[in-house]
């Protein structure tokens, strides 16, 4: 078992404003290694929270996280350490995520150089490379520019990903990694992480667009407000949904394919 | 109405040891929209599609090269000077530029923001812009009771309706919006577009959005340019974009959407 999330609850601290919330409610989650799943939610329903919690970066009020055998709330920070070496993350934020003051190249270099050492400098050089040409920021000019100047959103976003895979993570955890890329980019980006889970990442998809959680992962999860509304095939979340929000969810998302909701037939006139 | 044309725009550059070089981020282009309809401008990052929207109330940064006419019911106003063009803005053309959800005072109430620009542009007596707010607001999609709530007190799409409610404060002709759900869930989204297709429907408002997402503008309006490289390289109805594409560059992207929404 890769990872096995059982009845895990998060409340974010009170302060001197507001009470506790719960910010996850007796969630469980159980994925085998080569497994994928996306979770589809609204912003404040959890999900960032989630990932967190998978790379052990909150501590639950109750219930348990055990990432590749190990339970999270036993392992020692070294041990912690090590799991989070096998996952990678893709965070929300390219802005604030990025070492700000290294080259593209040198960002993406960065955890290869922390955890296999300087000397394996220039294998590490060859793997980043490699991979932003594969994400289509392969460019001299782009690899050498720093990335606090000169990169867009959708740019930084994909130094991001190169940075999460560059050592081959068992794990991938990415929270909305194609916000700010552009629809043709997006598909590019999909078909690199479907490549990756045919040889055996597994990934947890975070987004709020069905169709996008649907190219990730075969298998979905909706969450609403902390809690799992509904479990099962993203397909099936998407023709016959069962609870009321992922009802909304359907209706509110645009669908270039369904001529019924174009304006120009109802509200153009 | 409003009709481009023949418009350029020409940026100067900027690199790391200042001012060399230039972009021309629009070339020769020239469309028309009327009022009372939702008009999108759609393309990926970089196409020109805001620097079009931006042009229009004459709002491009100094330095900056434009060509063409822009008119508005007949008269050009890239010729306007800078005093003419501040008695247009606001009250016929109202901006919502993008981000326009942050660009909240955070010492004030959204309320009292609104109620001073209300002062400035209106001379409304405080009692007058107070009963003003909660119109906008109502108008807005928003409780009225958020007005005396700071900026980081209301949700992303509160912010944005309120920037909504700021843009109406003058009663403008047109409203130009830039990427005006971005950032925002797809609920969210909707309950926006909705709003804004409703002013655009009961109150007879003009508008143009700027939207890198085309299924989302195909939802709303009733015709839509796609940009590409500073050209208008296809514009029609949504439907028939998506069923008989003319450009290689939209086909791609109508392509990639449509293989997204597909079932394999």
């Amino acid at each position: 078992m890769l990872l096995d999330i059982r009845k895990l609850t998060i409340d974010f601290p009170p302060s001197r404003k507001r009470k506790a919330v719960r910010a996850l409610k007796e969630f469980s989650l159980r994925l085998e290694a080569g497994e994928s799943v996306s979770i589809v939610g609204e912003s404040g329903s959890g999900k960032t929270t989630l990932i967190r919690c998978i790379s052990g970066h909150v501590t639950p009020v109750s219930g348990s996280v055990s990432l590749f055998g190990a339970d999270l709330s036993e392992a020692s920070n070294q041990e912690l350490v090590a799991l989070r070496r096998r996952c990678g993350v893709v965070s929300q934020d390219p802005y604030g995520s990025l070492p700000p003051t290294l080259t593209v190249l040198e960002a993406v270099m960065e955890p290869w150089l922390l955890v296999r050492g300087r000397e394996a400098r220039q294998a590490g050089e060859h793997k980043a490379r490699e991979l932003l040409d594969e994400l289509g920021i392969g460019r001299e000019e782009i690899l050498s520019s720093k990335v606090r100047l000169s990169l867009s959103g959708g740019q930084r976003q994909r130094v991001a990903i190169a940075r999460a895979l560059v050592l081959g993570p068992e794990l991938l955890l990415c929270d909305e990694p194609t916000s700010m890329q552009d629809a043709s980019t997006r598909g590019d980006i999909l078909r690199i992480l479907q490549r990756r889970q045919e040889t055996g990442m597994s990934m947890i998809f975070v987004t709020h667009d069905l169709f996008l959680a649907r190219k990730a992962a075969s298998r979905g999860l909706v969450l609403y407000r902390g809690e799992a509304v509904e479990e099962g095939l993203c397909r099936d979340f998407l023709a016959s949904p069962q609870h009321p929000y992922t009802k909304a969810l359907v209706a509110a998302l645009p669908k270039l394919s369904s001529s019924a909701t174009y304006a120009g037939e109802s509200g153009g006139r | 109405m409003i009709s481009i044309r023949n418009l350029s725009i020409t940026y100067g550059r900027m690199t790391s040891r200042g001012r060399s070089g230039e972009t021309e981020a629009v070339k020769n282009i020239s469309f028309s929209v009327e009022k009372g309809k939702l008009f999108a401008l759609a393309g990926e990052s970089g196409s020109g599609k805001s620097s079009v929207l931006m042009a229009i109330p004459g709002l491009l940064p100094e330095g900056t090269r434009v060509s063409g006419e822009i008119l508005l019911d007949g008269r050009n106003l890239t010729a306007l000077s800078e005093e003419e063009l501040n008695a247009l803005r606001w009250r016929r053309i109202a901006l919502i530029p993008q981000g326009a959800m942050n660009s909240f005072t955070p010492v004030l109430t959204v309320g009292r923001h609104i109620e001073e620009v209300l002062d400035v542009h209106l001379g409304l007596s405080k009692r007058a812009a107070r009963e003003r707010t909660q119109e906008l607001f109502v108008r807005a999609g928003l409780d009225g009771a958020l007005a005396s709530r700071y900026p980081h007190e209301l949700s992303g799409g509160q912010k944005q309706r309120a920037a909504i409610a700021l843009a109406l404060a003058c009663d403008p002709d047109w409203l130009l919006c830039d990427e005006p759900t971005t950032a925002l869930d797809v609920i969210t989204q909707k309950g926006i577009v909705d709003t804004l297709k409703d002013l655009v429907e009961t109150k007879g408002v003009g508008m143009l959005l700027v939207s890198h997402d085309l299924p989302l503008a195909a939802s709303v309006c009733s015709r839509i340019f796609i940009m590409k490289g500073g050209t208008i390289v296809e514009e029609g109805a949504p439907r028939e974009i998506v069923a008989h594409p003319k450009n290689p560059h939209s086909a791609a992207l109508v392509n990639a959407l449509l293989e997204l929404e597909r079932e394999e």
